[in-house]
């Protein structure tokens, strides 16, 4: 495939166009490294040490001072915290309250409380809550301000 | 938000919600009475700030993070409605903002309205959010 690239004058006019005949796995792994989703972050799980996939993380919380990493079905402890992950994992996380972190390409659905705060139901059905001072995060973010 | 700006967007909204209602109130008995002069004691635009601000202080119940449910929600709403009634029927009596029963019961009244209408504006832009949110969502949600 011919590459082109041209030199942008900010990192806000940054932008991949790809013209391409099918989407194939290959173009979908670019997409997810240009979108920072290729990333990994290492996991605890059973004493052993594990690579997951940005792109396979629901939430992570953290709980008395440690972290936990929520897959689809799956919980693992990271050694990274909040702050560090918002910065590893990039722009499909979003922090969602003083102590958790969620991936936006997992919310099935939100709904709106009379408190100002949205209630996010995830893929696998688990429910969030996503704080009223986080909501404007998350309507710059999918461009709806 | 943080607590003061909250406060101070909120002291600012029922202010002029009060004001809106006496001017309500004033076009009315320009109509029926044609009274063309309101008079005021001093001290009425600050009361109206004041209870603004108390009124501000007990939507703090609305706002707490630790409230979770849909019936921990209406227990507060309900308790709000009631708290914030009692405050203004508090300060009006204070502020003498009325004499009688009946201007008394003018001001429940306007309050009922103002405080339904408050919610269902809330409840519509919520709404209208929840919607923009939903549709955007939709276009980058992964696949199940």
């Amino acid at each position: 495939m011919k590459v082109t690239i041209n030199k942008a004058e900010s990192y806000e006019n940054e932008s991949a166009v790809i013209n391409a005949v099918a989407v194939t796995d290959e173009i979908r792994n670019a997409v997810d490294i240009l979108r920072n989703n290729g990333a990994s972050i290492p996991v605890i799980s059973e004493g052993d040490t594990l690579m997951i996939r940005a792109s396979s993380i629901y939430y992570i919380e953290s709980v008395d001072k440690r972290t936990y990493v929520y897959t689809k079905d799956d919980c693992h402890e990271t050694k990274y915290r909040l702050y560090e992950l918002e910065e590893i994992l990039g722009v499909n996380f979003l922090r969602c309250s003083k102590a958790m972190i969620i991936n936006i390409k997992k919310i099935r659905s939100v709904r709106a409380e009379l408190n100002a705060r949205l209630s996010a139901e995830l893929l696998n059905g688990e429910r969030l809550i996503i704080s009223r001072g986080y909501v404007k995060d998350l309507k710059k973010k999918l461009g709806v301000i | 938000m943080n607590r003061a700006k909250l406060i101070f967007n909120q002291t600012l909204m029922i202010s002029t919600a009060i004001l809106f209602g006496m001017g309500i109130r004033t076009a009315i008995l320009f109509v029926t009475a044609g009274e063309y002069m309101i008079s005021w004691q001093w001290y009425i635009p600050l009361s109206i700030i004041a209870v603004g601000f108390l009124c501000a202080l007990a939507s703090l119940i609305l706002y707490d993070d630790s409230a979770t449910g849909k019936v921990n929600m209406r227990v507060r709403v309900c308790l709000h409605c009631i708290l914030v009634l009692a405050i203004v029927s508090l300060s009006g009596h204070f502020f003498n903002w009325y004499s009688s029963l009946a201007e008394y019961l003018i001001i429940v009244i306007m309050y009922i309205i103002i405080y339904a209408f408050v919610w269902i504006a809330t409840v519509w832009m919520l709404k209208v959010d929840e919607k923009k949110i939903n549709d955007a969502i939709s276009e980058i949600r992964d696949e199940e």
